[in-house]
């Protein structure tokens, strides 16, 4: 079985359970607290939809084609900044004071980005175009995966005991770890023909990876309001019946 | 290109670890009751004997015997997982990731043996993925009834 092939079969797997999360959350109850999943799992399918429509009419190596892609993916990139925002958010719930500085703290990352990319691509080409939009997705993605793990240790410093956002965050973390190492290899080996079949066997899989601990935590983890339940210091006698 | 290194070990680093935490969290469900030991003594299953040795003793066995011993186990398991009071007979999505996190981690034993690193976290992660599906099975299991037959009287029939 060629690569290829392999490869759509994952991204068609992929694109039926987006389809099937997204219709389980537009019916669940609770769809508020999960608006963010949602719509970033709209995103997902509408995205990978839309690939498909493109790449049947346009062929793979048209310029169309290639339009489409970077512009969806620069799509994806903002939906993820923001998805990991909302992650954020949820965990700041109780903590006013924690969400404000967390808000700065996003603001100024995306700003960041958004400028280093702008400067790396002033030096190299010197006009606003798809590079510049691909360098600043790429950069962003990897920001969003530092940012996710940051939400983990924050996660894991405040105690939280909200079950499904740890997961889903997991998740998260999945989703973008594993692309934003292929592509490094990618870039360091130069496209050679083991990193490129490795990309393409890799972003559908974390995504399917993403996909199924989302489900798990949507369908199976009853989701806790975030509380926090702060460190108490033992008492003498617990600590003398030690 | 410095860069590209650093985001290539990062993000290879932080892959193997979100996988490590999922694994882990998916391992912390609470049963309402502890099944692995019916099923394990019913299927003669040698995994509660190891962990136990390990936690209390820390003493390693015949390397091995060991590896045979899990997996054995771990076949066992994932047989039961599939057919025993099993509907669909096949496994959800993550018990397929809970074997995928086993298969890493019987790597990772095989990697730290070579290492001289010390077998006994490998070990330790390995019995509690065991328990787990072990205690699926056992909920499964009890969740349907077969007239007067006991757990361990259906996985014997099965």
């Amino acid at each position: 079985m060629s690569t290829n092939l392999i490869g759509h079969v994952l991204q068609y797997a992929g694109i039926l359970i987006e389809a099937c999360l997204v219709i389980y959350l537009a019916r669940n109850p609770r769809r508020g607290q999960l608006a963010g999943v949602s719509l970033y799992l709209s995103c997902l399918l509408g995205t990978g939809l839309g690939r498909r429509l493109a790449l049947s009419t346009y062929g793979w190596t048209s310029p169309q084609y290639s339009y489409v892609y970077w512009t969806t993916d620069f799509l994806l990139v903002i939906a993820a900044f923001l998805l990991v925002c909302h992650f954020f958010r949820r965990a700041c719930l109780s903590q006013e004071k924690l969400w404000r500085f967390v808000r700065l703290l996003l603001c100024f990352s995306f700003i960041l980005v958004a400028g280093i990319s702008g400067v790396s691509f002033v030096g190299h080409y010197g006009g606003l175009s798809l590079p510049y939009v691909i360098e600043f997705s790429q950069d962003l993605y990897f920001t969003c995966l530092v940012l996710n793990t940051l939400l983990y240790l924050m996660l894991q410093q405040i105690g939280s005991v909200d079950d499904q956002l740890g997961l889903l965050v997991c998740g998260v973390g999945i989703q973008f770890a594993g692309p934003s190492a292929t592509m490094a290899l990618y870039h360091l080996t130069t496209g050679q023909r083991f990193s490129a079949s490795l990309t393409s066997y890799m972003l559908p899989m974390c995504t399917l990876g993403m996909l199924m601990v989302w489900a798990y935590a949507v369908i199976h983890v009853s989701d806790r309001v975030n509380k926090v339940t702060p460190r108490r210091n033992p008492v003498l006698a617990e600590v003398t019946a030690d | 290109m410095i860069a590209a290194v650093m985001i290539l070990i990062l993000s290879t680093a932080l892959f193997f670890f979100y996988f490590q935490v999922t694994c882990q969290k998916l391992l912390g469900r609470q049963f309402d009751r502890e099944y692995f030991q019916s099923i394990a003594n019913a299927n003669r299953l040698e995994f509660p004997s190891l962990r136990k040795s390990l936690e209390e003793f820390g003493a390693p066995v015949d390397y091995s015997r060991l590896r045979m011993m899990l997996r054995c186990d771990f076949l066992a398991l994932t047989y039961l997982l599939k057919n025993a009071a099993n509907v669909n007979q096949r496994y959800t999505y993550d018990e397929r990731l809970l074997i995928l996190y086993f298969r890493w981690q019987f790597l990772a034993l095989g990697v730290r043996r070579l290492l001289k690193l010390g077998e006994n976290t490998a070990v330790l992660r390995l019995t509690a993925v065991l328990q787990y599906f072990a205690n699926v099975v056992g909920q499964r299991v009890n969740a349907v009834k077969f007239g007067n037959l006991t757990a361990a009287d259906y996985l014997l029939n099965l």
